[in-house]
């Protein structure tokens, strides 16, 4: 019972806290460009109005344009409910499978693309390639690494591998902390920021997939897509970073880990937006050359884990 | 050639010389108009020659043609061929010839000179007058929905205050492609696109995401300036009219057109008027290569350095607003000098805002050349090969990122810049964005050194020159270098204290030709820096017909453009970048 509490928690705290984070983020960049910036709450007014405004679609777009917005926002609620956050257990056991997860957080990207082919638009179609595209770059390194701390750990639920990193059990350390480097860079060209907001480049594809939604989808994409960022984050600080949270779910304990997780999530949004804001987006040509780095991290805390240093 | 006989030899008399050598019996007649000017009048049969030999031959550039009706003073229609010529004997040489008025046929010049092709179209949109042997014959300026056999200026067209019925109902400009790959996607870019706030419609042609081709249409915002300056303003008031081509580079604009007045009626304009107009020319390039600075980063989806460079800017419009009393450089100019004059507490608070903006400027370009990125998104982009450049006559920034040293202030120094010491044309031969970049900046700071200059060493004295006397028909050059190039304008008086005829052409104007030939190669990414690196206004080079925005046109265009424009050719493996 308590754990189908936690779940819900979790992604109450995530969903509602999403647009919150994407207006402090919008607040950090404002306050950069030396702007006065729009309110940290924006984020909630632009969702409440866009649900009240009625929805139109190309004429062209189909039942793949309609359903991706909900299967978008349900697959990240889906992910953030298995999510060892704010207990080092996964509260839904079944979620908190490292393959379940990697395939959960493949399916919108299908969707995406699938939907921006579908609206027949030339700059969708082109921004639901780059989308693919960013997806084949960056998923090997997502899943290497999180190879690298199973088979560190043990084990591939997420659960018992936050724990054992907790409890500096993870078995070879430098190979773990390595993992760790590398995870954090596919986090972050995972949560589609700047320099690697391709798909959406605003300035070259005018918003690429976004630009054919309108009204409650796009309400709900906009909604997934800060949903997801804050997923993303959420993954990289439950599995790396999971100190503080609650080992043994008492009510206080897990107050305590709830606590530390916002603060901690807090710290990785901040950092994230304070770096999106100082750097110009990379031609999407050179995509590889960053991925590489990436996926070159990742390989190395393979071979330590190999040699087990 | 000594000194004394040099001097002895007027500008562009050498020119005059080469043709009669080179075309003997060519040459019908030639008229001198100022110090550095004079008009060759030639048969318009020898139109493609002599323009060539001018232009290929004793490196002579292309700004514009002038299209005249002349009927009312001499039966006939005019063109004006006018050759900047910086190579040896720099000066202006005008090659005039007339068109029979019952054939209204003239061998186009476009096959040789390419440079000539805009003004062409537009000569045949808005007089009929047929370039024969025209390869592109496509409208230009007028809409699609413009009667075929209504000529705007012509002196006997339609009253300028009443519209003439639309003639279609559908858009039926075509694209052309010129690329050599058979399977291309055709992706739009505009009329509004969300990068430029001005109206421009894009083809992209493109492969993948590389395009081979691109094609453009423009002059959606046309305000019919030069009709409402021969038809309702006195020719002292189209000065304030000419401010209001440009939002931007207005001065360059007014200043270009009272000195073409004033060469033509020969008006001597005091030396610090002089300084004046050369010192608010410079705050203009202050600001306007701020803001595109600005703009680079943005198009980068750099936002920062976007905001930092505007936040800088606004010390720019200060010192607008400090020396002309409004924060655009606008109505300041007068026929025969200016109306206000810089105080000495206006010229110490002048030099303190430059002191500031220097630091300023100094510090974000540091940040901008060391940002992440910059190099890759900038270097290599939007490469302008420097044969089309030649064949084309790009100006300002553009021409000089390939360089190409044409900068109108040292290629013919007027004004204030003739006194000027230790300046040069900027150049950077990349022939890319970066080059482009590095131009403006680099100039930015020669600006800010010019005006400290031009504040210390203008003479005391008058501002403005009255009492002169007025002679119709008299025809001159007037032009500046705007931050975006230069800017020339061609007026004839007439005899009703109005002009006869006034040719605005903005800097743009000869840069928008050469954009298909930088897009090829690059990627639909890069397209919007592209656009941006030439600095486009848009405003500006649409300032010619009758017709303003009409509601109508915009609404079959927003409607097209929500169309999906995907259309797929037969196929071909070929990777091409075409050259012209």
């Amino acid at each position: 019972m308590i754990e189908l509490t936690v779940a819900v928690i979790q992604v109450l705290l995530l969903v509602l806290l999403a647009p919150l984070a994407s207006g402090v983020t919008r607040k950090v960049r404002a306050k950069m460009h030396t702007r006065q910036g729009t309110s940290i709450f924006q984020d909630y007014y632009d969702l409440a109005k866009l649900w009240r405004r009625c929805e139109v679609q190309p004429g062209g777009a189909g039942l793949v344009s309609r359903a991706m917005p909900p299967i978008f926002l349900g697959t990240m609620v889906i992910i953030a409910a298995g999510l060892p956050l704010i207990a080092r257990a996964c509260p839904v056991p079944l979620l908190g499978d490292v393959i379940t997860v990697l395939y959960l957080m493949a399916l919108p990207r299908f969707m995406f693309s699938l939907a921006a082919l579908d609206s027949a638009g030339s700059y969708t179609a082109v921004g639901g390639v780059r989308e693919l595209l960013l997806g084949v770059l960056v998923e090997p390194a997502l899943i290497l690494t999180l190879m690298v701390l199973a088979l560190a750990c043990g084990s591939t639920n997420l659960g018992v591998m936050a724990d054992s990193v907790a409890s500096l059990a993870a078995y070879p350390p430098v190979a773990v902390v390595v993992a760790g480097v590398a995870f954090a860079c596919a986090c972050y060209v995972e949560m589609g920021k700047l320099p690697f907001d391709v798909a959406e480049a605003e300035q070259e594809l005018q918003e690429g997939p976004l630009a054919e939604f309108s009204g409650p989808s796009l309400a709900m994409l906009k909604l997934g897509m800060s949903v997801k960022q804050l997923v993303v984050a959420s993954l990289f600080v439950a599995v790396f970073l999971p100190f503080g949270a609650a080992s043994v779910a008492t009510p206080l304990g897990l107050a305590a880990g709830l606590v530390l997780f916002v603060a901690k999530l807090a710290f990785v949004m901040l950092a994230a937006a304070v770096i999106e804001n100082a750097v110009m987006r990379v031609r999407y040509q050179y995509l590889g050359r960053y991925t590489w780095f990436v996926f070159g991290l990742a390989a190395l805390s393979f071979v330590f884990l190999v040699i087990g240093i | 050639m000594t000194r004394k006989e040099a001097a002895k030899v007027r500008p562009g008399q050498t020119h005059v010389e080469a043709v009669r050598d080179t075309f003997p019996g060519a040459v019908l007649d030639v008229a001198r108009q100022a110090e550095d000017q004079v008009t060759i009048t030639i048969p318009a049969d020898m139109l493609p020659d002599v323009v060539e030999f001018l232009y290929y031959g004793r490196d002579g550039w292309l700004p514009n043609m002038v299209g005249n009706d002349e009927r009312p003073l001499n039966g006939r229609y005019a063109l004006y061929y006018l050759l900047s010529m910086e190579g040896a004997d720099p000066s202006f040489v005008t090659v005039r010839a007339e068109v029979d008025p019952s054939t209204r046929e003239f061998p186009s010049v476009t096959p040789r000179v390419p440079a000539c092709v805009w003004s062409e179209r537009e000569v045949r949109d808005m007089f009929g007058l047929a370039p024969v042997g025209l390869p592109d014959e496509r409208r230009l300026v007028l809409p699609d929905d413009w009667p075929d056999d209504l000529y705007p200026l012509r002196k006997d067209s339609m009253d300028y205050r009443r519209r003439p019925a639309p003639a279609t109902d559908v858009e039926n400009y075509s694209f052309l492609y010129e690329g050599d790959v058979e399977e291309t996607t055709e992706v739009p870019m505009g009329p509004l696109h969300i990068t430029s706030d001005e109206p421009g419609h894009f083809r992209l042609f493109v492969e993948g995401e590389e395009i081979v081709d691109a094609d453009y249409r423009l002059f959606y915002v046309h305000r019919g300036m030069e009709k409402v300056a021969e038809s309702r303003l006195s020719y002292d008031a189209v000065t304030f009219l000419a401010d209001r081509i440009c939002g931007i580079c207005g001065c360059a604009h007014s200043v270009a057109y009272a000195e073409s007045v004033e060469r033509a009626q020969g008006i001597e304009v005091p030396l610090r008027a002089q300084y004046i107009r050369t010192i608010l020319l410079e705050v203009e390039r202050l600001h306007s290569h701020l803001l595109n600075l600005g703009l680079v980063c943005h198009y980068c989806g750099f936002d920062t350095g976007f905001q930092h460079f505007f936040r800088v800017r606004e010390k720019a419009m200060d010192l607008a607003e400090l020396l002309t009393g409004a924060r655009k450089t606008y109505g300041l100019n007068l026929i025969g000098g200016v109306r206000r004059d810089i105080l000495e507490d206006q010229k110490m608070a002048t030099v303190r805002l430059v002191r500031e903006l220097r630091g300023d400027v100094e510090a974000l370009v540091d940040m901008l050349l060391s940002t992440a990125n910059f190099e890759s998104r900038t270097a290599g982009i939007g490469r302008l090969d420097p044969k089309a450049a030649r064949d084309f006559s790009p100006v300002g920034p553009v021409a000089r990122g390939c360089g190409f040293a044409r900068d109108v202030r040292f290629n013919h120094p007027f004004d204030g810049y003739a006194h000027l010491e230790g300046f040069g044309v900027r150049t950077h031969d990349g022939c890319d964005v970066q080059s482009r970049t590095l131009v403006r900046i680099e100039e930015f700071m020669d600006s800010l050194s010019m005006i400290e200059q031009l504040l210390d060493g203008a003479p005391a004295g008058p501002v403005l020159t009255e009492g002169w006397t007025y002679a119709p028909h008299k025809f001159a050059l007037g032009y500046t270098e705007a931050p975006r190039g230069e800017d020339m304008h061609w007026a004839m008086a007439g005899d009703n204290q109005k002009c006869y005829r006034w040719r605005a052409k903005a800097a743009t104007y000869s840069n928008w030709p050469v954009l298909r030939h930088m897009f090829r190669g690059n990627t639909v990414a890069d397209a919007a820096i592209i656009v941006g690196s030439i600095d486009p206004c848009y405003s500006c080079t649409d300032r010619v017909t009758v017709v303003d925005v009409n509601k109508r046109t915009e609404t079959v265009l927003t409607k097209s453009q929500l169309e999906s424009y995907c259309r797929r050719r037969t196929h071909s493996p070929l990777k091409g970048r075409g050259d012209a």
